[in-house]
């Protein structure tokens, strides 16, 4: 079932893997908090580096930041 | 639109006429699905009333979770563009079913390994590959590996593949976490270094 194509991006996934991650939801909880961190122009990543890490790994929750962040930037 | 306090805005939307805030907050959310999903194409404006409406009723119905640590206005936008992208993503998966993915993947697995490469490399590869495979079918369940094949390697949503699964995102967020851990201890055992993989199979 693993191609070799494959190997790079599961070993650097594993990789990178830390034994205590926040859930989607608990990034969610935060997610307002944390664009509004960013939009302050004071570095999110370091004030609250679970959610930082969380969006780094998961694409459903980083798309949720991203729209977050143009959404409110335009308005 | 009237500026508001966080305290204000709860006390509208709890009061006796909420009409001017709920008014208010979706032309805010409507205003903020434009910017974040305008150039998203597919004819996908017509449904952010649709969309503001939805997001609304979760709001209005979670009042007490809204801690206080933003601004309510950015809360509710937050709501918004997640009941938003959870509709864009169901419909664009729509087609897929994990069977059908498992299967293209065998499928496409067919083909020979790359002629410009040394023996000394192709065996190292073979290596690698062989214990990687090894590590994956006795370190993880079925669920487990269905996971990390449909989100890690073939970069489905996650929210996706939970639905499929009879599952939700938390969850399967959770299970893929554990997964990636008993990966990690498993390829720490067998001294598989980060470094050994990536010269093996990166080209150059
Ligand atoms: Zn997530």
């Amino acid at each position: 079932m693993l191609k070799r194509s494959d190997v790079v991006k599961l070993v650097r996934v594993v990789d990178e893997t830390r034994e205590i991650e926040i859930s989607c939801d608990e990034c969610f909880e935060r997610l307002d908090s944390y664009a509004e961190t960013e939009l302050s122009g004071l570095d999110a990543r370091t004030a609250m580096p679970l959610v930082g890490d969380h969006l780094e790994k998961c694409a459903d929750c980083r798309s949720n930041f991203e729209g977050l962040l143009i959404a409110l930037r335009g308005t | 639109m009237r500026e508001r306090t966080n305290e204000q805005w709860l006390a509208e939307l709890r009061g006796p006429n909420p009409d001017g805030a709920l008014a208010d907050l979706y032309d805010l959310v409507v205003r903020g699905l434009g910017a974040a999903l305008g150039g998203y194409g597919g004819g996908v404006e017509a449904n952010f009333g649709d969309f503001a409406q939805e997001a609304l009723i979760k709001i209005t119905g979670n009042l007490d979770s809204f801690r206080g640590e933003s601004r309510f206005t950015t809360w509710a936008q937050k709501i918004a563009i997640n009941v938003a992208l959870t509709d864009l993503k169901r419909r664009r998966w729509r087609d897929v079913s994990l069977q059908e993915l498992f299967a293209r993947r065998e499928a496409a697995d067919r083909g020979p390994a790359d002629a410009q490469l040394t023996p000394e490399r192709l065996a190292l590869q073979s290596t690698v590959l062989q214990e990687l495979r090894r590590i994956i079918d006795e370190g993880l369940t079925d669920r487990q590996r269905e996971a990390v094949v449909a989100v890690l390697l073939e970069g489905m949503p996650i929210s996706e593949v939970a639905r499929r699964m009879g599952t939700n995102q938390n969850a399967l967020y959770k299970l893929l976490h554990d997964a990636r851990k008993k990966l990690k201890k498993r390829m720490e055992d067998t001294g598989f270094s980060l470094q050994e993989v990536l010269a093996a199979f990166e080209e150059g």
